[in-house]
């Protein structure tokens, strides 16, 4: 089949620097079935009289400045009216021969793909936009992935609530149903709006991950702030006028969660997580922090962490008793709980929970744990509630094979171990085992990111007690550094295996972040990470059985974890650098797994299922 | 109109800043060559550490990744992924010609 025609509209108003530069770089594409049409719009510098020079395109010529909207809409009404859309800033740069293919082959992939935008990168390397949310607390357009380093987040073809119009390819078929853009606004706000009305209709809009063009952005208008903040606010009062009310309804569901969000912790950043899954999925959520004066982290939460959903959810208005409330948390702050339909969602890295856990559990009208093991454990506390399995999860955004990773140039195979130095990690046993295990002149590597807060512990003591041999496996560590979360599958695609050796896990985040960006993993065949990771997709380390959880962290006292076997490890080491097609393979199914059971989505799925089976 | 030809003065001022740039390009020519020679001996550290020192600037903090230069702390830094990863690498280098 013929693919359909597209004009390529490009608007311009004076800056012909920048128009020249996009056109250059557009007539260096492949344009195949595609005509290219330059609106003027009313420039008063070079730009008419250069643009007699580009034969390859088509001119047409607004008297005075429309704005964007209009000066779209004039392009629109003069393309050929079989012909898709595609919407283009002057102030792009096309680096990608291929893109106006990939555009139209996403755009028509779907019968219900109406609009499809690309991921969108600025001259420095940061990523500005892979797509667009707009919550109606403020009705004002937020950014996926903006100002990030693109490391390659966000692939594929995704659904989204809105792109910017700096490049947007319309079919056809959405001109028909609504026609050009709103001339309600002068410029802002339109592609939101333009996304919306044709969702309205049944079309989708996508971002085409394997797109990216290079944007300067507002290159246009520059000029003036005032003028453009004049603007922005004119449009996004006319938006909330067209739109509050159909963005509310975006919301089916509501529920109120008591966790921790604002710290660099294990809870805190899976509460984010599902929060934006939840999001994601249509429920209202409404946050309010369970720690500070009079709980066991008697810290008051810093207000904000960077993220403006999180932001906006944090300070929204929370119900005195609200339906529904979850507290995400350790057990022993359940009775912060204000629901009046209760729920408590916790997990720990030992055989048990502690009384006062399973006390305070047992005042929950359910409890929610991540794995079997967890349940397994409330029911040997003899907790009585319904105990509901709800996984964690990974963002394969970020987490996936095509994330951008730094091996080592010189060859070496790396094996790579995340964690915070202390008794349940068991670091002695990986450390100890890789330096036997191999030779200082073989081409292979340990690289552990290590993470020390405790002022009794010095680590380096405690290595140098090992006496590793000079003679034995190479070993590199990355101490007390902090990467941005966003960067983490960089990190991990930067080694070839992964490995998590320690007594005890709750959930194993690093080890299933790994496995999504497809490494191959050696991990203690016991523990909550035994509900994802297996012989099929990785390589269980065999444990000698349980001893007693013997650590500073008071909730394990009487319980048991894991005894991983020392010569297992090593011989497992010795297997994957030997035998590294087998363990990419299992790497790839790990990552494929992941992605079909374990993301946030699957999370937040459900979390809903639960929510409605306790409102219904 | 043409301008008029220096003074004595300035026209030894003009001689004696020539000949200074000149030197000082001598010595950047020489840095340079030294550092060029240096570039496949010395990680890329020791080599932007070195070059600090010789134009009188303080040598920059060494990123630790072995037990050698290892620096305890409970402070946490925050870091990107690619700069250092491209540190780790680079500072491994010669260690790994001295093995060979």
């Amino acid at each position: 089949m013929t693919p359909r025609k597209a004009t390529v509209l490009v608007l311009a108003w004076n800056r012909w620097d920048l128009t020249k530069r996009c056109l250059d770089s557009l007539g260096r594409t492949d344009l195949s079935g595609a005509e290219v049409l330059v609106v003027d719009n009313g420039s008063t510098d070079e730009t008419p009289k250069a643009l007699e020079a580009y034969r390859w395109l088509r001119v047409i010529r607004n008297p005075t400045n429309l704005g964007f909207v209009r000066g779209n809409n004039a392009g629109i009404a003069a393309a050929d009216p079989e012909s898709d859309i595609v919407l283009l800033n002057n102030d792009l740069e096309l680096t990608q021969k291929d893109w106006l293919q990939r555009l139209r082959a996403a755009a028509h992939s779907r019968e219900d793909a109406g609009i499809v935008g690309c991921r969108l990168r600025l001259p420095d390397g940061r990523l500005l936009h892979a797509g667009a949310y707009i919550l109606p607390d403020t009705c004002w357009g937020q950014q996926l992935g903006s100002l990030e380093k693109d490391i390659g987040q966000y692939p594929g073809l995704r659904e989204v609530e809105g792109i910017v119009f700096a490049c947007a390819y319309v079919r056809r078929e959405v001109i028909r149903a609504i026609g050009g853009l709103s001339e309600d606004y002068r410029s802002y706000f339109e592609d939101t709006d333009y996304s919306l009305a044709a969702r309205a209709r049944g079309f989708k809009t996508f971002v085409a991950g394997d797109v990216t063009l290079v944007h300067e952005e507002h290159g246009s208008t520059s000029g003036d702030p005032r003028t453009f903040m004049q603007i922005f606010q004119k449009s996004r009062e006319t938006f909330r006028r067209k739109w509050g009310k159909a963005l509310e309804a975006r919301y089916g569901r509501e529920v109120f969660w008591q966790s921790i969000m604002n710290f660099p912790t294990g809870y805190a950043s899976s509460c984010r997580e599902i929060l934006r899954a939840l999001d994601r999925q249509g429920v209202r959520v409404t946050y309010r922090y369970v720690y500070g004066p009079g709980t066991p982290f008697p810290v008051a939460e810093p207000e904000s962490n960077g993220d403006y959903l999180l932001d906006s959810i944090r300070i929204r208005p929370a119900p005195a008793k609200p339906p529904i409330a979850v507290v995400y948390g350790q057990g022993d702050v359940f009775c912060q709980n204000r629901g009046r339909l209760k729920v408590g969602f916790t997990m720990l890295e030992v055989n048990g929970f502690p009384r006062d856990w399973a006390r305070q559990a047992s005042q929950m009208d359910e409890v929610w744990v991540p794995t079997e093991f967890n349940r397994q454990g409330f029911l040997a506390a003899g907790l009585k509630r319904p105990i509901h399995k709800i996984p964690l999860g990974v963002d394969p955004d970020y987490f996936h094979p095509g994330i951008q990773g730094h091996p080592n140039p010189s060859g070496e195979f790396v094996f790579l171990s995340n964690f915070e130095w202390g008794e349940r990690k068991e670091p002695w046993l990986l450390l100890k085992a890789f330096n036997d295990v191999f030779r200082a002149a073989e081409p292979v590597r340990l690289l552990c990111k290590i993470i020390n807060k405790d002022p009794s512990v010095r680590v380096v003591d405690e290595i140098r007690r090992l006496e590793l041999k000079e003679s034995g496996g190479k070993i590199s560590f990355i101490f007390n550094r902090e990467f941005p979360y966003y960067q983490l599958g960089s990190f991990y695609r930067s080694a070839d295996c992964y490995v998590s050796a320690g007594r005890g896990e709750g959930w194993d985040m690093p080890l299933i972040e790994a496995m999504a960006c497809g490494l191959p993993t050696i991990a203690t065949d016991w523990g909550a990470h035994t509900e994802f990771a297996h012989a099929g997709n990785g390589y269980p380390l065999r444990a000698r059985g349980t001893i007693p959880a013997v650590a500073k962290c008071p909730y394990y006292e009487g319980f048991s974890w894991a005894d991983p076997d020392p010569e297992h490890l090593r011989f497992l080491l010795r297997h994957v650098y030997e035998n590294r097609e087998e363990a990419k393979a299992r790497g790839a199914t790990a990552a494929r797994e992941v992605v079909e059971k374990w993301t946030w989505a699957h999370a937040a799925a459900k979390v809903i299922a639960r929510l409605d089976a306790l409102g219904g | 109109m043409v301008d008029a030809a220096p003074a004595p003065d300035a026209a030894l001022e003009i001689a004696r800043l020539t000949a200074r740039v000149e030197r000082l390009e001598r010595l950047l020519a020489a840095r340079s060559r030294l550092l060029r020679d240096l570039t496949p001996e010395l990680c890329m550290d020791d080599l932007v550490n070195l070059s600090r020192l010789s134009s009188g600037r303080p040598p920059l903090a060494r990123a630790a990744f072995g037990l050698s230069d290892w620096r305890e702390t409970t402070a946490l830094t925050a870091g990107d992924v690619e700069a250092t990863m491209e540190q780790l690498w680079r500072s491994l280098r010669p260690r790994d010609r001295e093995e060979e």
